[in-house]
């Protein structure tokens, strides 16, 4: 998957990785596919509950070793 | 949209960060925050001051914190507040009899407060509110 956007949050703990998805998705445009990279253990399940409540579409969490790879497709 | 309430009444590191994140997590999360600063939690809202130290209990542990924020793996308390605030979502209040006994006056206060408020304000902000914490 080719992403628009690639915000790198790894090494960031809770809340860093969640804030700099949302300033990522806020300055994109509906439709464009954000990708955040991030380490902390709670960034799948944060970023799931954060979709959800949020309307943005994660369309996948993939895994590289310690790095968690979540795609989100930016609502309208 | 969902509300968060928080009663911050200490200004100790530990209690500001999960207090903040909180906060900041949720306006994120297209939810409403109102903090409500009271007591020693209202130091953390003077201008020019800044808390350094976590609880008394927890000393043995600072630098581990200490560590944590100069190597950038976790924001700063402020930052993280200004954050939410940035959202529009974020309300913060300043205590009215707390900075009457700390002999403040709202001009000694952080310019991203939005209002000094008494118990009965924030109760009407809170009543709503689907979480509700005090921070302490």
């Amino acid at each position: 998957m080719e992403p628009d956007v690639t915000v790198d949050a790894t090494f960031q703990t809770c809340p860093g990785p969640l804030i700099a998805l949302a300033e990522a998705v806020s300055r994109a445009a509906p439709g464009q596919v954000v990708k955040l990279l991030a380490t902390d253990p709670a960034a799948p399940s944060d970023v799931r509950e954060w979709s959800a409540g949020t309307g943005h579409k994660l369309l996948e969490i993939t895994r590289d070793g310690d790095v968690y790879e979540m795609y989100i497709e930016v609502s309208g | 949209m969902p509300k968060i309430a928080l009663i911050v009444a200490s200004e100790r590191l530990d209690k500001l960060f999960p207090a903040v994140t909180l906060a900041t997590t949720a306006a994120i999360s297209g939810w409403e925050a109102e903090l409500f600063f009271t007591f020693w939690g209202l130091l953390a809202l003077k201008k020019g001051y800044e808390p350094s130290e976590v609880s008394l209990d927890y000393q043995a542990y600072q630098d581990l914190l200490k560590e944590a924020l100069a190597s950038g793996s976790m924001p700063g308390w402020r930052t993280v507040l200004h954050q939410g605030v940035a959202t529009g979502r974020v309300k913060i209040y300043a205590c009215s009899s707390s900075l009457g006994m700390f002999g403040m006056t709202a001009d000694d206060l952080e310019e991203y407060v939005d209002s000094v408020a008494g118990a009965a304000t924030f109760l009407g902000k809170a009543k709503d509110a689907e979480v509700t914490l005090f921070v302490s």
